[in-house]
């Protein structure tokens, strides 16, 4: 128990690291971190590359490397070559760059506090923070040997970004200013700027995200002759050969953009990671990569990187087969989807047999589970009561959360709303811990105002006839948030509310969710520490890019004719008019990204005191108790790792420096 | 026996026309499609997909068409080209995924088959003959004990045996060095020694079930004046036995034998995807979840024909066995 607990302290410690400020725009920066050039007179490699080099085959290892190569600083020490780092894959998505590798143009640093270079050596931001321009590596160059330059990032801009023959719906809003797209212009072989006619106040940040990686994973020599504009005759026979006859789904499945798992089907493909390809993966049970010899980085010794030799992906899609084996330490690292609170012990007990350890794993997301009610719902009843702040009060009141956190999440984390977590800048006490005491007493209170309670101790609509609900949840997704509303669908009951919770499986919960007529739905709260939730301002206003939990679809039409009034609205959209705060929160969602420094920090300030009064979401609790089991021979894994998706944990904890002894 | 076998044929191809349509329906009509679960899993990663994006990739694999229309491209492809489709979630062609995975099911399956009938005729006859004696009560036990204990559960227990007892690889039906290696007869070592669990895990219940055929059968046979008949001719017991009650026995076990594969094959998904094997039961279930159309439906298409043509195979072993089946139904 003690060991517990000084396991949640320490991770607390941790992430709040994740407190300062990222590079802010306004003024050059030259990067602080350790992260510099090193003044290597000569470089270090690999064993199994020195007999290549001897051989003449490869070029020797100051050649292959950049003029100024990244050095990443082992989080203990310099590190030893050789070995083969096992990883356990659901057969799918290799592509998911939180477990492969994380090369953006910029990266987040190993706590998340800060941007710091990544392929990009460093960068500008013009004073008006209109124009980016990213300064790239001289001599660096893809794993075939080629060189990498400016080119490479325009041909992802003209020819997969903005290619509307090809699958990517467009550039994403992580790219855009107020719905414009960014002018890519090549300032030289090795510098490319980004501007826009707005000031965009989060691009730096947006880049070291998962986004940042598209723009430097199409290389131009390479994939040219799959472009059925530069290469017509080609692409006809290859379309030929494969019987294709789509040319958007043929190049979805042979080149792919950024999420596609096809993008690592082609052993041919150059890229930039620490490892590369030497087979196809797709269907495939087991695949190897193996050192990329042009990977960009040193550590500070002047040994090239990585050290691990070799990495392996072991298909295995079912959990409990994945846990098996990770506790029997056939894994290198256990995967997020069975390193749970609910594992712990399993893992704990094993820690000798499997030979393994266990490391902290801080979870970014701001909630266990987020509950959204339908506001703009077709019935004017259930529409009245759900947009009344006082029935959210009242259910948020009905929760127990302690008594949930004790059995359900086995006494890890605090109850919380969904609100930016403690570690973050723009953390808000009354946003994250109002209504959150369970007090049936209070509820009631609150309750009584909207739905008076009945004769027989059901609550009555403001129509005076009785009042139903329900709630739909994924049993899937999160198996934890079917045990926690079954716990709260009985506290609820107590407050006299007439509530049917809906479990529904991973393919039904989407039509269950997007109904009109649904009352509200459950979903988890991602993207909380940190400088995150600037990047998800549409989380906190319920818009999660396509789909909302419940309907909003009125108050999100409002907001599109506010920032367009010529916008063509989905079909069975109607216009409502949201109440002035939840006006100025939308407000504040277009406003803020275009804004840097205290500005911005005093925007952020109004959306969450806005968000605070409001209360639009409720929570129950403030994840904790994550962690991954990490094999004993394993070295300069960081103390504490992140979990996220913006910051893609653990990948930002570089691989590449990862070594076996 | 020339015509019945014809009749018995003409009989299987409306059945496959009706099965490929619904193996298709079955995945199609549902609502949502394959984008919309890409989207969903992407959710749960905490990526998005933008609607435009949606929407390219809904019109690239032709899922805004009409479903009769989506269904004949694919059958045509079935039936013209041996084109089973596309993967969308393997962005492979269907028939690259499915047969490798339809090879290793096949194995198992006659296996688990063979494991059957090894284990459950000899136990069936002896337990006819020598019914009431210890053995006969003991094996009994086993056999309603197999029959009893799901196979999901039973393939758990001897999971963890293996893992916590033996010390044992668990998952899969390959040493990890052997899983996408080409093959070879160490290969085929290390798929012998790997297959024997799931096989042990699928038959129990089969051969719980094969030796109380038998068993009943037999003992219905043992006391007709035939078998008194060739006794007092003078012919040894054995013999005897084998010639003709055993043969009569058989009859209803033969015609039953495609029930038993049916359900190794269906059966077997379960303690496929709790045991993490290569065969094509998880693959199935997982195109069904991600609704991966032509895979799901090649899938169903296939599984159905196998049903199908074991029919017809027990049916025809049936008419050789027994010639009064020929002859029935002019």
């Amino acid at each position: 128990m003690q060991n517990q607990f000084l396991g949640v302290t320490r991770l607390l410690a941790v992430t709040s690291a994740l407190l300062s400020a990222a590079a802010l725009p306004g003024a050059i920066v030259l990067p602080s971190q350790a992260q510099d050039a090193a003044a290597c007179a000569s470089y270090t490699e690999a064993p199994q590359l020195k007999a290549q080099v001897d051989a003449g085959t490869l070029p020797p290892a100051a050649e292959r490397l950049p003029l100024e190569p990244l050095v990443i600083q082992p989080a203990e020490g310099k590190g030893v070559y050789g070995g083969q780092f096992i990883d356990s894959w659901g057969g799918g998505n290799l592509a998911d760059i939180r477990q492969f590798g994380y090369e953006p143009l910029v990266r987040w640093s190993v706590d998340g506090s800060q941007v710091v270079p990544g392929i990009a050596k460093s960068w500008e931001i013009s004073d008006d923070a209109k124009t980016y321009t990213f300064h790239l590596r001289e001599g660096m160059k893809w794993s075939d040997g080629h060189p990498f330059t400016a080119d490479d990032i325009l041909f992802w801009w003209d020819r997969v970004e903005n290619n509307v023959k090809v699958i990517t719906g467009g550039p994403r809003n992580e790219y855009k200013v107020d719905g414009e797209i960014p002018v890519v212009t090549k300032v030289n072989d090795y510098a490319v700027s980004f501007s826009w006619s707005k000031p965009n106040g989060l691009f730096l940040q947006q880049m070291a995200g998962p986004y940042g990686q598209r723009a430097v994973q199409f290389p131009k020599h390479y994939l040219e002759q799959f472009d059925i504009d530069l290469n017509p005759e080609g692409v006809a026979e290859l379309m030929a050969a494969a019987g294709a006859t789509d040319y958007a789904a043929w190049w979805k499945g042979n080149v792919g953009s950024y999420n596609d798992p096809s993008q690592f089907n082609d052993p041919k493909r150059p890229s930039i990671h620490a490892w590369v390809g030497t087979d196809s993966i797709l269907g495939k049970e087991r695949v190897t990569f193996v050192r990329n010899p042009y990977y960009f980085a040193v550590d500070p010794s002047c040994q090239q990187l990585p050290y691990i030799d070799e990495r392996v992906w072991a298909s295995a899609a079912e959990p409990e087969v994945t846990l098996l084996q990770a506790i029997q330490g056939q894994i290198t690292m256990s995967p997020r989807n069975v390193s749970i609170p609910q594992n712990r012990a399993v893992f704990f007990d094993n820690q000798a047999a499997g030979d393994y350890r266990l490391v902290p794993a801080a979870s970014c997301d701001y909630n266990t589970a987020v509950l959204a009610f339908s506001v703009n719902h077709p019935d004017p009843i259930k529409a009245q009561v759900f947009s009344s702040k006082d029935f959210r009060a009242g259910i948020s009141q009905a929760i127990n959360r302690q008594e949930i956190i004790d059995t359900v999440y086995l006494g890890q984390g605090e109850p919380f709303q969904p609100a930016p977590l403690p570690n973050s800048p723009f953390y808000n006490e009354t946003m994250a811990r109002q209504f959150t005491e369970f007090d049936l007493a209070a509820a009631a209170e609150h309750l009584d105002k909207i739905l008076p309670m009945g004769p027989d101790g059901v609550r009555l609509g403001p129509d005076g006839k009785p009042f139903a609900f329900s709630v739909e949840i994924n049993a899937d997704f999160k198996p934890d948030t079917v045990d926690a509303f079954q716990l709260i669908e009985r506290t609820w009951k107590q407050a006299g509310l007439n509530v049917t919770i809906n479990h529904h499986s991973d393919e039904l919960f989407g039509a269950a969710r997007s109904k009109p007529d649904s009352d509200g739905s459950v979903w988890v709260g991602e993207n909380g520490c940190g400088q995150l939730p600037l990047l998800n301002l549409s989380r906190f206003m319920n818009d999660y890019g396509g789909w909302s939990l419940g309907n909003w679809n009125g108050w999100a039409a409002w907001d599109r004719k506010r920032l367009d009034p010529n916008a063509e609205l989905p079909e069975g959209w109607e216009v409502i008019e949201p109440p002035a705060n939840v006006q100025r929160l939308y407000e504040l969602r277009s406003l803020i990204p275009q804004t840097i420094g205290e500005e911005q920090t005093a925007l952020m300030q109004e959306f969450t005191n806005l968000q605070a009064e409001e209360f639009l979401t409720i929570g129950i609790a403030m994840p904790a108790g994550f962690y991954r089991s990490v094999k004993n021979n394993l070295h300069n894994v960081p103390a504490e790792l992140i979990e996220g998706w913006l910051y893609p944990g653990p990948a930002p904890s570089n691989f590449a420096s990862y070594y076996f002894q | 026996m020339g015509s019945f076998m014809l009749r018995r044929i003409i009989y299987v191809i409306p059945a496959l026309i009706a099965v490929s349509l619904i193996s298709f329906l079955v995945i199609a009509i549902p609502p949502g499609d394959y984008v919309d679960r890409l989207a969903e899993l992407r959710a749960a990663s905490g990526d998005v997909i933008p609607l435009a994006e949606q929407q390219a990739t809904r019109a690239a694999y032709g899922l805004d068409l009409p479903i009769m229309v989506q269904y004949w491209d694919w059958i045509s492809g079935v039936v013209l080209r041996g084109d089973f489709g596309y993967s969308f979630s393997f962005n492979l062609p269907v028939k690259d995924v499915i047969w490798p995975r339809l090879g290793l099911t096949v194995v198992l399956s006659v296996a688990s088959l063979l494991f059957i009938w090894v284990m459950a005729i000899p136990i069936g006859i002896y337990s006819a003959v020598r019914r009431y004696s210890a053995g006969d009560y003991a094996f009994t036990f086993l056999g309603f004990l197999g029959l009893a204990v799901p196979n999901f559960l039973l393939a758990l227990a001897a999971m963890y045996v293996a893992f916590a007892v033996f010390g044992m690889n668990v998952g899969g039906l390959f040493s990890p060095e052997f899983v996408e290696a080409p093959w070879s007869w160490a290969r085929v070592v290390d798929l012998l020694q790997h297959l024997w669990l799931p096989m042990v895990v699928l038959g129990t219940s089969g051969t719980a079930s094969v030796i109380r055929i038998i068993r009943a059968n037999l003992m219905d046979e043992l006391h007709k004046p035939y078998v008194t008949a060739a006794r007092a001719k003078g012919m040894g017991e054995f013999g005897l036995l084998m010639k003709y009650p055993v043969r009569h026995a058989l009859n209803p076990f033969v015609s039953g034998q495609n029930d038993i594969f049916v359900d190794i094959v269906s059966g077997g998904t379960i303690v496929a995807i709790v045991m993490g094997l290569q065969t094509t039961g998880p693959l199935l279930l997982d195109a069904l979840r991600t609704q991966d159309m032509h895979m799901a439906a090649s899938f169903i298409l296939m599984l159905s024909v196998l049903v199908v043509i074991g029919t017809l195979f027990s049916d025809l072993l049936l008419a050789w066995l027994d010639p009064r089946i020929r002859y029935q139904q002019g």
